[in-house]
C-alpha cells in the first residue's frame, strides 16, 4: 500500500481555478472517495490557497484516476473557468515519501504562501477533524498526522518562522502603509468572524486603527468579536451603508457569490469623497467583485497578491525556513521509519510461521525416534522455541528498525529471498541428519 | 564669491538629486532621507547665495525670469523641506533635488543682475510681485512633483508591482494631504501676484493690464488654476483626478509663466 497525493495550490493554479474546486465541508465528497478495493482511507484539504486530496491506497494506478475524476466530479463546480491554466497543467501528484514531506511540510507552514503563518495548521487539523468524522480516516493516516503536527509543533518551537509571523495581517498591514499615513484616524470593516479576521484585527490594532467595525452572518459572532476589540457588530445587510465610513474593509466569509458588488463600492466612493478605500479580500470563493478594482480610488488585492507582498519579505525568512525544512525531513523519515515497519509486519509474520512450522516438524520427527517421556517432550519443546526465537531476534529487530522507506523494502524483499518466504510451503527439507 | 555660492549650491542639488534617483531606483530610503539632507545643506548655501548677491534688495533681483526662477527653486526647496518634515515624503526629493538644481542653474545664465535693476522701478509691488509669483510657482511645482508620485505609487498599487519590501514611495494619503495644501496655498498666491503684478504695471506704465505675452500667460494660468481648485474643492474630485490635474496644471503653468518668458 502508499501513499498518493492529488491537488492544486497558489503556485500551480490561480485564484479563479482553485476558488472552482474550493469546498466548504469536505466530508461529503470525502465519503464517495473512500471505499475497500482503492481507497482504503483519504483526507481532504481545503484552504483559500490549496485544494489537495491524501490517500492510502492499495492500487495507486487506479488511485490516481479516482482522485483525477473525484477532482472534475466531486469538487468542481460546472466547468472550470478559462484563466490560462487548465486542470490538467494545475494538479500536482505526490506518491511516498514525497506525498509524506508535502503533508508535514504544509502543516508547518514552509509550503504556505505566507511562510510561518499560523493559520494553516488549524486548517490541516479541522481536515483531519473531518476525516475523522466522515469514517474516512484510519490509523495510517492518523498516524501520519499526528507525525505532521508533531513537526509542525517542532518547527514553531525550534525556528523562528513563528516568531516573526508574516501573516496576512502584517501583509494587509503592509499594503496599508503604501496608501494611508497613520492608522490612527481610520475605520475598519472586517467582513467575517473566523480566525483569519481576528488576527487581522489584532495587528491592526497593534499598528494603532481608531475604530473597527465586524460584519458576519452570525451577529452573535460578530458581536464577540466586537467585544473584545471595543468595535461595533453588524449584519451582512449592513455592509453597503458601512462601506461609506470605512477605510479599509478586509473580507473572509465563506460563500459563492461576491458580498461586495461593483455597485455598492461605487456609491461608497461617492459618499465618501473618493477617498482611497483600502480592499482585502481573502475569501477563496472571492468575496469582492473583481470589477471594483477599475475604480479609481479603490485598491483591491486577493490572496494572490498578498502572496506577492509575502514573497517580497521571503528573503529574511530564508534561514529560518532552512531549519524547518530539516526538521520536517526529519519527522518524515521518522514517519517513513514507521511505514516501513508496518510494511515489515507480513514479512515478520510469514518469518515466524515457516520457523515455527520447520521447528515443528523437525521436533516431530526427532521425538517420533525417542520414547520421551512428557516432561522430556517439554524440555525438547521449549528447547527448539528458544533456538528459534534467538535465530529470529536480530533479523526480526533489523527488519523493523528500517528508517528509510526505500532501503526497509529492499531489506524486506532481501530477507523474503533469503528465506524463501514466497515459496510456500514447499520449502527444502533440511537434511535429516543435519550436517552439509 | 557669490557666482561660487551659486556653483556650491548647484553642486549640492546636483548630488541630492543623484542620491534621491538612486534611492527611488534601488529602493533604499536611507539615500532618499540622505538627499533630503543634502537639500537641506544646497537651501542654506543657496540662501547665503542670495544674500551675497543683495537678491533681497530693492529691486529684486528676481525681476527678470531667471531670478524668479532661481528664487522659486529656494521658495520650493524651503517648502519641501517643511513638507518632509511632517510627513514620510523623502522619495519627493528624486522630483524636488533636480528641479533645484535647474532652476540654479538657469538663474547663473539670467541676464545681468545689474541690467535687471535698472528695468526694474516702481517698489514696493515689484518686489512683492516677484516674491509671491516666485512662491506660488515654487508651491503649485511642488503640487505638481507629488501629482507624479502619487500617480506612479497610484499605477503601481493598481497593476500590483513590486508590493511588498520596503516601502519607498510616500503613502498616496500624504502625497494627496501635500497637493491639497500646495494648491490651495499656490493658488492663493497666485493670485495676490496677479494683483500686485497689475498694482505695479499700473505705478509703471499707467495701464492696468499690459496686454503682454507673459501678463496674458499668466492669466490663463491663473485661470486654469481656478478651475483645478474649483474641481478639487468643490466638485468631489477624487485623489487621483487631482493628482493629474495638478501635473497638468503645472505643466500649463511653465509654458504660460517661463515658456513666454523666454521667447523673444
Amino acid at each position: 500500500m502508499t501513499l498518493l497525493l492529488l491537488g492544486m495550490n497558489h503556485r500551480t493554479a490561480p485564484l479563479a481555478l482553485r476558488e472552482h474546486y474550493a469546498v466548504d465541508d469536505v466530508r461529503p465528497p470525502l465519503g464517495k472517495l473512500v471505499d475497500r478495493d482503492v481507497v482504503a482511507e483519504a483526507v481532504l484539504l481545503s484552504t483559500c490557497n490549496r485544494v489537495e486530496a491524501l490517500v492510502w491506497t492499495r492500487r495507486p494506478d487506479v488511485a490516481r484516476l479516482r482522485l483525477r475524476s473525484f477532482f472534475e466530479r466531486e469538487l468542481a463546480r460546472g466547468a472550470p473557468p478559462d484563466c490560462g491554466v487548465t486542470v490538467a497543467e494545475a494538479l500536482y501528484e505526490l506518491e511516498g515519501s514525497e506525498a509524506v514531506r508535502h503533508v508535514f511540510r504544509v502543516a508547518a507552514s514552509i509550503d504556505s504562501m505566507v511562510v510561518g503563518e499560523p493559520q494553516i495548521l488549524g486548517q490541516v487539523k479541522e481536515a483531519y477533524r473531518a476525516a475523522l468524522e466522515a469514517g474516512a480516516c484510519g490509523s495510517t493516516l492518523t498516524r501520519l498526522y499526528q507525525h505532521a503536527f508533531a513537526a509542525a509543533k517542532r518547527v514553531r518551537s525550534e525556528t523562528h518562522i513563528a516568531q516573526r509571523p508574516v501573516s496576512v495581517a502584517r501583509v494587509a498591514a503592509e499594503l496599508a502603509a503604501e496608501i494611508f499615513e497613520t492608522f490612527e484616524d481610520k475605520t475598519a470593516l472586517l467582513v467575517g468572524a473566523g480566525e483569519m479576521v481576528e488576527l487581522a484585527l489584532e495587528r491592526m490594532r497593534e499598528a494603532g486603527l481608531a475604530r473597527v467595525r465586524i460584519a458576519n452572518r452570525t451577529r452573535a459572532r460578530a458581536e464577540a468579536l466586537a467585544s473584545r476589540f471595543d468595535g461595533t457588530a453588524h449584519g451582512l445587510d449592513e455592509l453597503p451603508a458601512l462601506l461609506a465610513g470605512s477605510d479599509v474593509v478586509l473580507t473572509c466569509i465563506a460563500g459563492h457569490e461576491p458580498i461586495l458588488r461593483r455597485e455598492h463600492v461605487e456609491h461608497a466612493l461617492r459618499e465618501r469623497r473618493q477617498r482611497p478605500l483600502l480592499v482585502i479580500d481573502l475569501g477563496v470563493p472571492r468575496n469582492v467583485d473583481a470589477r471594483v478594482q477599475a475604480l479609481d480610488g479603490v485598491y483591491l488585492h486577493d490572496v494572490d497578491d498578498l502572496g506577492q507582498v509575502a514573497e517580497a519579505n521571503a528573503e529574511e525568512r530564508r534561514r529560518e525556513k532552512v531549519r524547518a525544512e530539516a526538521i520536517v525531513l526529519e519527522e518524515a523519515q521518522r514517519f517513513d521509519g514507521w511505514l516501513a515497519a508496518l510494511a515489515a509486519v507480513p514479512t515478520i509474520r510469514d518469518l515466524r510461521d515457516r520457523a515455527e512450522r520447520i521447528r515443528a516438524r523437525e521436533v516431530e520427527r526427532a521425538l517420533g525416534r525417542l520414547d520421551a517421556t512428557p516432561a522430556q517432550r517439554e524440555a525438547v519443546e521449549a528447547l527448539t522455541r528458544s533456538l528459534v526465537n534467538k535465530l529470529l531476534h536480530a533479523p526480526v529487530a533489523r527488519l523493523r528498525a528500517q528508517e528509510d522507506r526505500e532501503q526497509g523494502l529492499a531489506t524486506l524483499e532481501a530477507a523474503r529471498a533469503l528465506f524463501a518466504l514466497d515459496e510456500g510451503d514447499g520449502e527444502p527439507e533440511p537434511p535429516a541428519d543435519g550436517g552439509d | 564669491m557669490s557666482v561660487d555660492l551659486h556653483n556650491l549650491t548647484a553642486a549640492v542639488y546636483l548630488g541630492a538629486s543623484v542620491l534621491a534617483t538612486l534611492g527611488l531606483s534601488l529602493r533604499r530610503p536611507a539615500l532618499s532621507r540622505a538627499a533630503v539632507a543634502a537639500l537641506g545643506v544646497g537651501a542654506v548655501a543657496h540662501a547665503l547665495a542670495f544674500f551675497e548677491s543683495r537678491a533681497f534688495a530693492l529691486p529684486p533681483r528676481g525681476a527678470g525670469l531667471s531670478g524668479a526662477v532661481d528664487l522659486a527653486a529656494w521658495l520650493g526647496t524651503l517648502v519641501f523641506l517643511g513638507l518632509v518634515r511632517r510627513a514620510r515624503l523623502h522619495a519627493l526629493a528624486a522630483l524636488v533635488a533636480p528641479a533645484a538644481f535647474l532652476g540654479v542653474f538657469f538663474g547663473a545664465f539670467g541676464p545681468d543682475p545689474e541690467a535687471v535693476r535698472a528695468r526694474a522701478t516702481g517698489p514696493p509691488w515689484a518686489h512683492a510681485h516677484v516674491l509671491l509669483a516666485s512662491a506660488g510657482f515654487a508651491l503649485l511645482a511642488v503640487a505638481g512633483f507629488a501629482g507624479v508620485l502619487y500617480l506612479a505609487q497610484h499605477r503601481r498599487l493598481k497593476r500590483k508591482t513590486r508590493l511588498g519590501g520596503r516601502a519607498i514611495l510616500p503613502p498616496l494619503e500624504a502625497l494627496d494631504r501635500v497637493n491639497a495644501f500646495t494648491i490651495s496655498v499656490g493658488f492663493l498666491l497666485l493670485s495676490l501676484a496677479l494683483v500686485t503684478g497689475v498694482l505695479w504695471t499700473h505705478a509703471t506704465a499707467g495701464v492696468v493690464w499690459p496686454r503682454s505675452p507673459h501678463a496674458n500667460a499668466a492669466l490663463v494660468a491663473w485661470g486654469v488654476y481656478a478651475l483645478l481648485v474649483g474641481a478639487r474643492f468643490l466638485a468631489r474630485q477624487g485623489a487621483a483626478q487631482a493628482a493629474r490635474t495638478a501635473v497638468a496644471g503645472f505643466a500649463v503653468l511653465v509654458v504660460a509663466v517661463a515658456g513666454v518668458g523666454l521667447w523673444p
